[in-house]
């Protein structure tokens, strides 16, 4: 069809020409010529744009990203590489879904099936934020993805199975990696870094200090006081400038937040064990579970305010809708379009309701779901009520409103009030974020529980306990937070957090570090090098929405361009596992998505990371693509 | 802490180069007369002086602000420099070896704090006070220029865009360089480079003004030679940035040297008018 480009232009010239001879010489027979010829356009090259954070930020993606791009090349699609801050990059594919393609990491919440429902799930096509970024639409995927979240066991698995070998035909994103992370930390600072996960916030509140040091690094400041300093270098900057729980262009894991924010429960495994909650109860019938949560009478916000079930409902409204129906009221009468957070919206999908019982008591009314999967919902921060109810209102500029976000989803939270474990300090954008524990917390009464004595509901003996807390900071101290500060500091690169680390100036590396680096930590002897298997995979996520990547058997074909072990060798220098489905390194994974030495559904179109362009060429014809000399191009 | 550090060291090197330099370029004898008319020369420079550290201080505010401004209309122009130029810069570092990495490391961060500062200091010795004027104005119009070019383009440079091919040799070698880079400029900003534009403004201007200080030309020569390669061999700028960096370089000694041309002229006018050439003849 394409064939005869020239041909068919210059009949379309001469179309033209007799046009301009005279209106009054066309015929009817010309006119219809004339309509048939424009129902043809011209064939365009395909080209891709591969977004992705540049290397100060990330040591692989952007190398990861000029491999593809290569390949892509060679296969004569124009794919170009485009480096973006982090901030810049999920702004534009989370929030605008201004994207081709992008290299990066899957957050590490998908790791259990049912976080794959708001990632994919075609409700979620219209969504912000980590909600279907990818414009993605399969029926098939989401009766898989209703299914595992209704049914248990045996009949769970096999949607599960079912819904990573769906993926991995139809490839809305193109799993390449799990990376093996690697960071160091002085040896003398704590003991037992290689025990904690480092990879969550928990796992920071875990660690234990080294009894001959006993503190992590001496602050400068406080000369001899007993204060003891966390310090952790990151190379993303994000966490020193914005604290907002929902502001998803902002956040990598979430981790910062966790230790500000608490929730009901927590992740603990496959389950979720009780932590703003005291406990909660299931009853389930026909299908959609109803859980009666109890609170802890103990919590309080960081303001000083007690934590309440008000608290509890507001939240799950909230986050549903930011504008809580207030949004617009006065230029227009119809109901207004609710505002969601661009985060949570999966949890938060499988609770239909919640209700305020008396002062300890919420009960939560779930769609249909098994409670195991409806616990999920209680990982959510839960907000204050006093201070978001203010940011209902449309976010403006000197007065002026633009689009439909609300105040809360673009605050950046600084000073934040949560009721975690942790509480804000200060912070300098691009520079540090300063963290305290929360001498109201009670995990860090928990303490006293673990060391015998109990806890005690009375006001009279929390004092006291609090009192005894802080006269026995050393014993506190070793059984809970081993720190009295948390300081993040932003720097510029992974070698120069390495370095930071090196010289003391840094406990340990927050974010993961080039593998690269690994012999000059394995050179210093007060360095400890940790090397953690990663549960976040590096993925290149494919804009659904824009043709030629509407089309699976598009995305399936650009898939077999990629050498996966080529990758993990030459830019991950081996600290790397391929893998085809996204749940690789949990128990759900398909046996038949396992990695036997080479892609089992879309093996690579060459050998040992060299493409071979006529197999390449070939697959995409059979596809129904062509090719115009070097170049591949959709249409006809 | 570790900046501190760096901070002391770079101080401290670049204090005693000056002393250095000042000794072998100017000279003992020329050196006192500093002394004499030291007030009248600030007075006359003094409001191009306090432009240059007020544009200093607002690029410092501005910075953040100009960052977060260009993500909204800047261009990103990287994958277009590289289709450009394509390998220059890696074939550049492909030239590598651990003396010349420390040379151009040197240079980068030592060599262009002295470079941009000794010329300050030495045309503040002279009697004529257009050199110092007209250098004071083309560090304005470099900043300024500057300020603007990085906020309409966003662009990262080479050791951030094909590290496959280029490492990052300045930060690989001295990692806690870094913490003082990052407190000057973001990664973003490499279009056109600074380093270069100032440096090459340093360089010209010492040979319009050679017949001022003789030695002062072949070693800024030099070193303005050295910083422009630097930035490149150290896979920190593109060398379209090196190129746009001495266009800069150009226009703004263009712009400084009309601007100082006038000012005197308009002077010498005034002067005049109050019969005050004679006198200026004779100080001169």
């Amino acid at each position: 069809m394409s064939s005869e480009p020239r041909a068919e232009s210059v009949r379309r010239r001469a179309v033209l020409a007799s046009l301009g001879a005279g209106a009054t010489a066309l015929g009817g027979g010309c006119v219809r010529r004339v309509r048939t010829l424009t129902g043809w356009s011209a064939a365009k090259p395909v080209q891709i744009r591969i977004k992705t954070v540049p290397v100060d930020a990330d040591p692989y993606a952007l190398r990861v990203a000029r491999s593809i791009a290569a390949w892509f090349r060679t296969a004569g699609v124009d794919a170009q590489v485009v480096p973006m801050a982090t901030q810049e990059l999920f702004r534009q594919v989370l929030l605008q879904n201004d994207f081709g393609a992008f290299v990066g990491r899957l957050p590490l919440e998908f790791r259990s099936p049912d976080a794959f429902y708001p990632l994919l799930h075609s409700r979620f096509a219209g969504a912000s934020g980590w909600q279907n970024p990818f414009g993605y639409t399969n029926l098939t995927v989401d009766e898989h993805l209703e299914t595992q979240r209704h049914r248990s066991d045996g009949a769970r698995r096999t949607a599960v199975v079912e819904l990573q070998q769906s993926l991995a035909r139809t490839q809305p994103f193109t799993v390449l990696a799990f990376p093996d992370d690697v960071r160091t930390a002085r040896a003398d600072a704590m003991r037992d870094w290689s025990h904690a996960d480092l990879s969550s916030a928990s796992g920071y509140l875990d660690l234990d200090a080294d009894p001959g040091s006993s503190v992590a690094t001496p602050t400068g400041e406080t000369g001899t006081d007993r204060t003891s300093t966390l310090r952790i270098a990151v190379t993303d900057r994000r966490a020193t400038e914005n604290l907002n729980p929902l502001a998803a262009e902002f956040r990598r894991q979430g981790g910062v937040v966790s230790l500000l924010y608490d929730s009901l429960g927590v992740p603990a495994g496959e389950s979720v064990e009780p932590r703003l909650a005291d406990s909660w109860a299931f009853t389930h019938d026909a299908g959609a579970p109803r859980a009666s949560v109890i609170l802890r009478n103990d919590a309080t916000w960081h303001d000083g305010e007690p934590v309440t079930p008000e608290d509890v409902r507001f939240t799950y409204e909230f986050l549903s809708d930011t504008s809580l129906g207030t949004a617009d009221d006065e230029t227009t009468d119809t109901p207004d379009d609710p505002v969601p957070a661009p985060r949570f919206q999966g949890r938060n999908s499988l609770v239909s309701s919640v209700r305020v019982v008396d002062s300890e008591t919420v009960a939560f009314e779930f769609v249909e779901c098994t409670p195991h999967v409806a616990t999920r919902a209680f990982t959510i921060p839960i907000l204050p009520e006093h201070v978001w109810a203010d940011r209902t209102g449309t976010a403006s500029l000197g007065g002026i409103e633009v689009g439909p976000a609300t105040e809360a989803l673009v605050t950046s939270n600084v000073p934040p009030v949560g009721s975690g474990p942790l509480q804000f300090v200060r912070n300098t954008p691009r520079e540090v974020l300063v963290l305290e524990p929360f001498p109201d917390h009670f995990l860090t009464r928990d303490i006293e529980a673990k060391s015998g004595l109990s806890m005690e509901p009375e006001d009279e003996t929390k004092q006291s306990m609090t009192a005894a807390n802080e006269s026995e900071q050393s014993l506190g101290r070793s059984a809970g937070l081993d720190f009295d500060r948390l300081v993040v500091r932003f720097v510029g690169s992974d070698e120069t957090a390495v370095e930071m680390v090196a010289d003391g100036d840094a406990s340990v590396t927050g974010t993961p570090v080039d593998a690269a680096t690994v012999p000059r930590i394995g050179r210093a002897s007060d360095l400890e090098l940790l090397v953690d298997r990663s549960n976040a995979p590096y993925v290149v996520g494919y804009n659904a929405r824009r043709p030629p990547l509407t089309n699976p058997r598009f995305r399936q074909t650009l898939a077999r361009l990629i050498d996966q072990p080529t990758i993990v060798d030459d830019v991950f220098d081996g600290y790397a596992m391929p893998a085809v489905s996204p749940l690789a390194r949990t128990d759900w994974l398909a046996s038949s998505l396992e990695w036997d030495g080479s892609n089992p559904v879309t093996p690579f179109l060459g050998n040992d990371g060299r493409l071979n362009v006529d197999r390449a060429r070939a697959a995409f014809r059979e596809v129904g693509y062509q090719y115009d000399g070097e170049a591949l191009v959709e249409g006809n | 802490m570790g900046l501190l550090d760096v901070l002391t060291q770079v101080g401290a090197v670049v204090v005693a180069l000056h002393l250095v330099a000042l000794v072998v370029v100017v000279g003992p004898k020329q050196l006192w007369t500093l002394r004499c008319g030291l007030r009248t020369k600030l007075r006359t420079i003094g409001p191009s002086l306090g432009v240059l550290v007020t544009v200093l201080l607002a690029n410092g505010v501005v910075r953040n602000v100009g960052v977060e401004l260009s993500w909204i209309i800047g261009l990103n122009i990287t994958g277009g420099i590289h289709a450009v130029e394509g390998r220059f810069v890696a074939h550049l570092q492909s030239l590598a070896t651990p003396p010349l990495t420390a040379y151009f490391g040197f240079v980068y961060v030592f060599g262009y704090v002295f470079l941009l500062t000794f010329p300050l200091v030495a045309y503040l010795v002279l009697a004529d006070t257009r050199p110092l004027h007209t250098l004071v104005v083309a560090y304005v119009v470099n900043y300024g220029l500057g300020l603007v070019c990085y906020v309409v383009f966003v662009s990262y440079g080479p050791r951030n865009f094909m590290p496959e091919l280029v490492s990052s040799l300045l930060y690989n070698s001295w990692p806690q360089s870094q913490l003082l880079t990052s407190q000057v400029n973001v990664n973003t900003n490499v279009f056109p480079s600074l380093h270069t534009s100032l440096s090459a403004t340093v360089g010209l201007l010492a040979y319009r003004y050679r017949e001022r200080f003789p030695r002062w030309l072949p070693l800024a020569a030099v070193l303005s030679i050295s910083i422009a390669v630097s930035t490149m061999y150290l896979g920190i700028h593109w060398l379209t940035d090196v190129v746009a960096g001495v266009a800069l370089a150009v226009l703004s000694v263009a712009v400084a040297m009309r601007v100082t041309n006038d000012a005197d002229r308009a002077r010498s006018r005034t002067e005049d008018s109050i019969g005050g050439r004679e006198r200026w003849r004779r100080n001169d």
